[in-house]
């Protein structure tokens, strides 16, 4: 105790110093995966105001927790663990409101303009409903670019099982755009 | 399935990963046209994916984060520097508490202790034979801060300088004894030290006496007259205040 409040005093130059560039790391940080986080979280929650509300919490844990993050490489994997952490919690908090996305896609798809939007739209209601346990490692390969081994280790699994379920997920989508008008012929 | 892949593992793996770099999947790819076929609409499918997921990232959300933080680590340097001020405080109350009693538990208590230690400590310095000799006027000027003077040498002075009774500035005085120096202390009055008017170790002994402005402490070895040197003090000294 005596040698921390010592230490500290002694130190103050350099716990100012290290104080700077955590904050540079933090900003580094965020400026380098703040969006890939916002749209995990979105992918999680489909909930622009959800999602914003989950980055924020993450990112705030992160900076609390900065010290212990020792590979910078490891750093999205490790944001992306507290996100989900977050998110789960928040599902402990408030029961699960089932109605939640379906509100969403309402809103989200009245002002699409051009044809590409539209397509856009329409998969991204395809993507928010197929079962969490199917879309969750599809984002993760999607936006994270992540390996099955990686997002299998990341979601605990066995690579075989987020193998399967990527199968599933993309051969879910591709059969409900075959039903659609738009889509149809398509993928054949 | 090393030679061919059937359909359906085919289809499997590009389903679950249509970028993948598999070299079975992509010797598949290359000799099988349907295959092909297959894995480019995935592929295509593929891309509307990674479009449709990727959705705007509001503009502002990165200042929000930052400014969260800011506020964030604002909040807690507040309250940690609110922490560290009232641990300098009750530090630098601890110091001063200690310091005082320091001051006033030094390590020795008694004049006699100090005259002993520091006629001790600087023994080798001086010897009978020295030829040193100071003068009675410049031993009267360091005198003065005592207000007191002497109206006659007590003898042959060898060293007279400033010492350090524990805080309290002491005139060190060094004379030619009988057979070995004797040493002469002026100490100021007001000092918290305890007053022995006699006293010995074995080796040395000393004999105190108070006057108006000053305590005066003779220190010689045994076989020194420290009465004659007591009595000569109290002829010659005089106290101008």
């Amino acid at each position: 105790m005596i040698k921390k409040i010592f230490g500290n005093k002694s130190d103050k130059a350099q716990v100012s110093n290290n104080m700077a560039s955590k904050q540079v790391r933090y900003e580094a940080l965020v400026r380098a995966l703040h969006g890939d986080l916002f749209r995990y979280g979105y992918w999680l929650c489909h909930d622009k105001h959800i999602a914003e509300d989950l980055v924020q919490e993450t990112f705030l844990r992160a900076w609390r927790a900065l010290d212990s993050l020792k590979d910078e490489k490891a750093a999205k994997s490790w944001l992306i663990t507290i996100l989900r952490r977050e998110n789960a919690r928040r599902f402990e908090r408030k029961r699960f409101d089932m109605s939640e996305y379906d509100e969403m896609s309402v809103v989200d798809t009245q002002a699409m303009g051009n044809e590409q939007d539209l397509e856009n739209e329409m998969l991204r209601d395809k993507i928010a409903q197929l079962p969490e346990e199917y879309r969750e490692p599809l984002v993760l390969q999607v936006l994270g670019g992540y390996s099955g081994e990686e997002i299998a280790q990341q979601l605990h699994l066995n690579k075989n099982t987020v193998m399967t379920r990527l199968f599933r997920a993309r051969n879910q989508l591709k059969e409900s755009l075959d039903d659609e008008p738009m889509f149809r012929g398509q993928f054949n | 399935m090393n030679e061919k892949m059937d359909d359906l593992q085919f289809r499997r793996s590009i389903y679950a990963n249509p970028r993948t770099q598999d070299s079975d999947v992509l010797e598949a790819k290359k000799s099988d046209p349907a295959k092909k076929q297959f894995a480019q609409s995935i592929e295509k499918l593929d891309q509307q994916i990674h479009r449709a997921m990727d959705i705007d990232v509001p503009d502002d959300l990165y200042n929000k984060l930052m400014l969260r933080q800011t506020l964030a680590s604002h909040q807690q340097q507040k309250s940690k520097n609110r922490i560290q001020l009232a641990m300098a405080a009750s530090i630098a109350f601890a110091v001063g508490l200690s310091f005082n009693f320091m001051q006033s538990s030094n390590a020795h208590t008694n004049l006699s202790d100090y005259a002993f230690a520091h006629v001790e400590h600087e023994a080798h310095l001086f010897n009978n034979n020295s030829d040193a000799q100071i003068t009675l006027a410049s031993l009267n000027d360091k005198m003065s801060s005592f207000n007191g003077n002497f109206t006659e040498s007590l003898g042959n002075l060898i060293s007279a300088s400033n010492c350090d009774f524990g805080g309290i500035t002491v005139l060190h005085l060094v004379y030619k004894g009988k057979d070995q120096p004797v040493t002469v202390f002026v100490v100021p009055p007001n000092s918290n030290l305890n007053f022995e008017s006699d006293f010995s170790n074995g080796k040395l002994h000393g004999e105190a006496q108070q006057f108006k402005n000053a305590s005066i402490i003779v220190v010689g070895d045994k076989n020194e007259p420290l009465n004659q040197w007591k009595s000569n003090i109290s002829k010659d000294i005089n106290w101008s205040i």
